[in-house]
């Protein structure tokens, strides 16, 4: 029995239109409906745009992307924002694939990074191949930038929302059946169980991950539900590196969760997902590790992949959790980013863990070239680069909105090489 | 060949840690080292200068590098040699530095350290070999020189057959399979038993080696470092919140605290408001001012470095502690507290 | 160094660590009273001149003890 079916509608072109509505792989965006989904005291305006890959166009400091999702009239989807929490879970739920929603602009303490729609960052980020609905927006006088933030993130639920309603009575191009993980006791055919563990970014304003509408600071570790994560019970509300972001859309589609179904009953048995805070102390960042071991092993766990949000101090959650895990018995595998410097030959991290192994997820100090645009949405200029926001820039990795998913999502990985020796010889020199 | 000759105020035996303040100067012909590298050079090249500086003069100024490859250049130098620096973190910054300097300028040069010394990557794309960790391997390194400089003689590029450094570099690239899926496979791997496949390796760990004690500490000079991008409100130097490629210095000379509003920390990283309520909770300048005031220390140095730790280099924070460690010693300050975030 | 994040400090071979209450304030405690936070503070900086007067051989942690904190 499936606990969740996703009714999987594949959008391949999106526009701007006069109302809303999905067909033959059309999603239409109705200008006025999707602003109205905005209207808030703390915005004065927001404009609404369309980019899709192969566009020669650069977003610029987006901030969170949404994937739109429905469950039907009856709402269901981002319990806690949109909708109650003691509703009935799973069932269907509708997905606009390869379509996303996402706000651009500055907003104080967003780390500036940028999406673009081809070329080589278009490669690297998850957003590059998406058709996106780019929300530009203008703060209200008077309004706080954190009322501001709100006002945006509930606008974008909405309009994610609002989006995927207008798929609802469209024939699904693929039905997708999602079973409940394994729970112990439970035959397995010999095969292990392995899990997932999603550390969430907790470091307060601008820099927090909402479970059911609420942080999870101070919270221990726990055992969630993965239908519900499918549906939204996982918002982002975190700006800080943005190669190293989780967005709402990586939650709503965890890809170690994906991954690991994609191998339930071949290779594995999917054991379930554990979400946990990442606490702004050493103390609580020892008590978190040592209860998501504890957790994993009670739920029946052999191995977990650990995933980490933000630099410096999610490496060290990291390290502390796969140092429990492994001396606890289980196998750990975490997902890393290095930072090695624009040559890669600095020492790739900063806290590894002692046990356990390490996926790369892509240098963050690596330098990418990226050729002029011709259009920019969510500014006028990039300040990393200190450029117009059309222009050739030469940025590094760090600031491609998700090229070094901490989820997995990107592509990147780095290798050994032996550098080249390419010393002068002497007399040569001019 | 006409060689040039570069070694620290130790080396050259001008005087340890106390002599480490002297500027750039030349000496005629071998000096120290260089005495035993001509030896193992034979006839057919000369040293005929060595250059010499104090390693905290030399380490806290970075245009002495372009001074000393002009004063190798009116020796005639054909080549300008540097080191062996071994582990040593100051003198090693400063022969990487120089040598790059002189190969910017069109002079060949070479220069020795242990792979590990943490100036090394100064030396960008300029030859190094490889030293021992410690002078006691003086005679196998400079018979490595001595090769080396024969070989750069012949017109011939060096190789890590000649004991070059060759710090392997992370090379990124784009895949097929998304790094969520080779975690998979990866934990599947490890659950086979393969306890040893990894895209990075693990386990290691840095090795510094310790300071001695302070002795009287009612008569030393204490610093106060951060890497927390505590700065003065406004950040009019621009200070990165991210991915720092330098340090600042303010002056704290007559400051008995630092006020909130007068100083803010634009870390990237973490949720500053505590700090910008109260700046000392990220450089306790008010307490270490009032321990000066009862004796408990001699006194506080006049000047607050600071640099920020949120996604720096690893490699880029290793040549900050090297250059604070000049800098600081350079003034006289015998231990220093670093706060980090 | 005083710094919350005692692993990392470690692992980077740090010789003389003094831990902190948190990772935003390494000198400080928001989440007392400002008397007890000056004392906190105070006792954090002399357990790092204590660091600064041992010989150690290694990364070392020098705890700050607890006290009576008699006008808390």
């Amino acid at each position: 029995m499936p606990v969740l079916r996703r009714m999987v509608h594949e959008v391949r072109s999106m526009e701007i239109g006069a109302a809303t509505r999905y067909e033959q792989h059309q999603l239409v965006v109705g200008r006025e409906q999707a602003q109205a989904l905005f209207a808030d005291p703390a915005l004065a305006a927001v404009r609404v745009h369309v980019a899709a890959p192969g566009d020669p166009t650069r977003i610029i400091a987006p901030l969170d992307v949404v994937e739109p999702r429905s469950k039907g009239p009856g709402g269901g989807v981002f319990p806690g924002w949109m909708a109650p929490v003691n509703r009935p879970r799973g069932g269907d739920t509708h997905v606009l694939r390869g379509a996303a929603v996402l706000a651009a602009g500055y907003l104080p303490r967003n780390q500036e990074g940028l999406i673009d729609m081809s070329g080589p960052a278009a490669e690297r980020s998850p957003f590059g191949r998406t058709n996106n609905v780019v929300i530009e927006f203008d703060r209200a006088d008077g309004a706080s930038w954190q009322e501001a933030e709100v006002a945006l993130r509930r606008g974008l639920l909405r309009l994610a929302v609002h989006l995927a309603d207008a798929a609802v009575d469209a024939p699904p191009d693929v039905v997708e059946e999602l079973a409940a993980p394994h729970r112990p006791g439970m035959s397995t055919g010999g095969l292990p169980r392995v899990g997932a563990i999603t550390n969430l970014q907790t470091q307060g304003a601008f820099k927090d991950v909402f479970v059911y509408g609420r942080s999870m600071a101070g919270s221990l570790p726990t055992l969630f539900d993965p239908v519900e994560i499918e549906d939204g019970a996982v918002v982002s509300g975190q700006y800080g590196h943005p190669a190293l972001r989780n967005p709402t859309y990586i939650h709503q589609n965890n890809p170690v969760v994906a991954e690991l179904r994609a191998r339930d009953g071949q290779d594995l048995c999917f054991a379930g997902v554990v979400l946990c805070p990442e606490p702004v102390e050493q103390a609580d960042k020892e008590l978190v590790s040592t209860h998501a071991a504890w957790l994993c092993r009670a739920a029946g766990f052999d191995a977990a992949i650990v995933t980490k949000e933000g630099a410096g101090n999610a490496d060290n959650d990291l390290m502390l959790k796969v140092d429990a895990l492994e001396a606890d018995g289980l196998t750990a595998v975490a997902l890393y980013a290095e930072l090695s410097g624009a040559d890669g030959t600095g020492p790739p991290l900063v806290a590894g863990p002692r046990r356990g192994a390490v996926v790369s997820t892509g240098n963050y100090d690596q330098r990418v070239k990226l050729p002029a645009v011709e259009r920019a949405l969510g500014g006028t200029r990039l300040n990393i680069a200190d450029a117009e926001a059309t222009a050739a820039v030469d940025v590094p990795t760090a600031a491609i909105l998700g090229a070094l998913s901490p989820l997995g999502a990107g592509w990147l990985t780095c290798r050994s090489e032996q550098q080249q020796l390419a010393g002068q010889k002497l007399g040569g020199a001019a | 060949m006409r060689i040039v000759h570069y070694v620290n105020q130790f080396y050259a035996g001008l005087g340890g840690e106390a002599e480490a303040g002297i500027g750039p100067r030349a000496l005629e012909g071998t000096v120290g080292p260089g005495r035993l590298l001509s030896q193992l050079l034979g006839d057919e090249h000369e040293i005929v200068v060595t250059l010499v500086c104090g390693d905290d003069y030399a380490a806290s100024n970075t245009a002495v590098a372009e001074e000393l490859v002009g004063m190798a250049r009116e020796a005639g130098a054909e080549l300008l040699v540097a080191g062996p620096a071994f582990g040593s973190g100051r003198y090693g910054l400063v022969c990487a530095r120089l040598v790059a300097a002189a190969e910017a300028a069109g002079l060949p040069a070479l220069a020795s350290m242990h792979p590990d010394n943490p100036g090394i990557s100064d030396a960008g794309g300029a030859p190094v070999v490889a030293a021992g960790a410690s002078s006691r391997q003086m005679r196998p390194t400079l018979q490595t020189v001595a090769a080396a400089i024969a070989k750069l003689a012949t017109g011939a590029n060096l190789t890590v057959a000649d004991g070059r450094v060759a710090r392997a570099a992370r090379v990124g690239q784009l895949v097929d399979q998304r790094a969520a899926a080779r975690a998979v496979e990866l934990v599947l791997r490890r659950l086979a038993g393969d306890r040893e496949s990894t895209e990075v390796p693990v386990g290691g760990f840095d090795v510094v080696t310790p300071s001695a004690p302070v002795d009287k500490l009612a008569s030393a000079t204490v610093a106060l470092v951060t890497e927390g991008a505590l700065v003065p409100a406004g950040n009019p130097d621009r200070l990165e919140s991210a991915r720092a490629t330098r340090w600042l210095r303010y002056p704290i000379e007559g400051m008995d605290s630092l006020a909130s509003g007068k100083w803010e920390s634009v870390d990237g990283g973490f949720a500053t408001t505590a700090a910008n309520a109260d700046p000392n909770r990220i450089v306790p300048l008010d307490t270490v001012r009032r321990l000066e005031r009862d004796g408990v220390i001699g006194r506080l140095h006049n000047e607050l470095l600071v640099t920020v730790g949120n996604g720096t280099q690893v490699a880029s924070a290793r040549r900050f502690g090297v250059e604070w460690a000049a800098e600081l010693r350079k003034a006289g300050v015998q231990a220093a507290i670093l706060t980090a975030t | 160094m005083i710094t919350n994040l005692v692993t990392i400090a470690e692992q980077v071979g740090a010789p003389r660590i003094v831990p902190g209450r948190g990772i935003p304030y390494p000198s400080g405690d928001p989440n007392v009273p400002p008397s007890a936070e000056q004392s906190w503070r105070r006792r954090l900086v002399q357990r790092a001149l204590d660091a600064v007067a041992t010989a150690v051989e290694r990364p070392t942690i020098f705890e700050v003890g607890d006290v009576e904190e008699a006008h808390a």
